[in-house]
């Protein structure tokens, strides 16, 4: 394949998806200027690989590789800004009353949401972000971070309960007439 | 179906991820369960939190167009290094990828040299390839002269104390190739002049130093990928020529310079 060859195939194929690559990026080091790095450094290895790209499904292929050049970069950085380890999970957050009348309602807050989620777990944040926000299957989510099917699906159930949670305001219910 | 199982499986459920046998019996059961439906409704207001376009991280336009540049600038770069003309694109004009990729080409150039002289690296072929080399290098903005000046007279006496002999630097004006200036060059492990002239902006470099091993003063030339190197010996100096220019008048200047 020539480098005019592999630059068209590029441009049609991979270019398109350079806003979930941002979306991606900028979630899991919750950075614009790092997004932006990991983004352009992503895009030059995807294209020097284009020829590995089989044609399927551009972007699981292309997520692979920005989720991949995300996690050295967190790597190579880790500082303050380090995240949260898998093994060193926050405590999950307690119920807010174990009273089953009340009706939890979520937050539809954009800021407290958008906290929510920065503050998930980066394993959890990660399966959310490629489940909820860019749509991947979980077949496509289990190659793209490289763990089995299983650990997705308990990656997203507890992330998203986890959300839930956090994000949840008990609502009085009105007492039922009648009830005696 | 219990509402354990149903818990477990609404997840997936809602995720489009069972088949249609297991969703039917979530299906069935949620009709039959208020909990679970409620358990289902907050899954789904947090899923259009979690969707809604302000959740979103947009790169901004002007990032989408520094990528696509960056790609486009790797493809030309990997173009370039391959075998095929990539010479013919390096204009003057457009030199702003020159300081990056500088070092890139001048190794790319000495392989391409190697390759294509199917791996005989006589001694000529490697002073070839490293004069090739200089000359590209010194395309690089601020890297063509030490010494800007179409006089003679302060050219030449600059490399005193510079160099352990003192290159010959003719006027050939009136022939109608100016001199713009010299620099400090390294080729084959030693310092040499560099003089550089110029016709309609097309820079020729000369590259000159002592050399009493042979007299062979019969320019010969070739021909690198767009560039044209031309060779011979003088009295007591070794004379290598490379620019852009095209054939025929190269071929005039060396006889020009060659006649001084």
């Amino acid at each position: 394949m020539t480098s005019q060859e592999k630059l068209c195939r590029f441009e049609e194929q991979i270019s398109p998806h350079l806003k979930s690559a941002y979306n991606l990026a900028r979630w899991l080091t919750r950075s614009h200027e790092d997004a932006e790095d990991i983004v352009q450094e992503a895009f030059l290895r995807a294209f020097s690989a284009i020829e590995s790209f089989r044609g399927e499904n551009a972007k699981p292929w292309l997520l692979t590789i920005v989720r991949n050049t995300s996690m050295t970069w967190l790597k190579r950085n880790r500082s303050a800004r380090a995240t949260i380890a898998f093994e060193e999970v926050l405590e999950d957050p307690a119920e807010s009353s174990p009273d089953p009348e009340e009706i939890l309602m979520i937050s539809c807050d954009g800021e407290q949401v958008r906290r929510a989620l920065e503050q998930l777990p980066l394993d959890f944040r990660e399966a959310v972000v490629l489940r909820e926000m860019e749509g991947l299957s979980y077949k496509d989510i289990s190659i793209a971070t490289g763990v089995p099917l299983g650990t997705v699906m308990s990656r997203l159930s507890r992330g998203r309960e986890w959300l839930r949670r956090i994000l949840s305001t008990p609502q009085p219910v009105k007492p039922q007439e009648g009830a005696s | 179906m219990n509402c354990d199982d149903s818990r477990i499986y609404l997840p997936a459920y809602l995720d489009d991820e069972l088949d249609v046998a297991e969703s039917l019996r979530v299906q069935k059961h949620l009709a039959d369960c208020g909990n679970c439906r409620q358990a289902q409704d907050q899954q789904l207001a947090l899923r259009s939190a979690l969707r809604d376009p302000d959740m979103y991280a947009r790169p901004s336009a002007d990032f989408s167009k520094r990528i696509e540049a960056a790609v486009r600038r790797a493809a030309k770069e990997e173009a370039r290094s391959h075998r095929s003309a990539w010479f013919d694109s390096l204009r003057l004009g457009s030199l702003g990828w020159v300081p990056v990729a500088a070092v890139l080409v001048v190794m790319a150039t000495i392989g391409a040299f190697l390759v294509m002289n199917g791996g005989r690296s006589s001694h000529q072929e490697l002073i070839a390839s490293a004069v090739l080399a200089g000359h590209i290098r010194s395309l690089q903005p601020g890297h063509l002269i030490d010494v800007p000046s179409s006089d003679r007279h302060t050219v030449k006496p600059w490399f005193q104390g510079r160099l352990d002999f003192s290159p010959p630097v003719p006027d050939l004006s009136e022939l109608g190739w100016t001199l713009i200036g010299g620099r400090l060059d390294y080729v084959d492990a030693q310092p040499v002049a560099a003089i550089v002239y110029q016709r309609r902006m097309h820079n020729i470099n000369v590259f000159l130093w002592p050399d009493r091993g042979s007299a062979d003063d019969t320019i010969r030339q070739q021909d690198a990928q767009g560039y044209q190197i031309l060779h011979w010996n003088g009295a007591e100096m070794t004379y290598w020529v490379v620019s852009d220019l095209n054939n025929a008048e190269l071929l005039e200047f060396a006889q020009a310079l060659r006649g001084h």
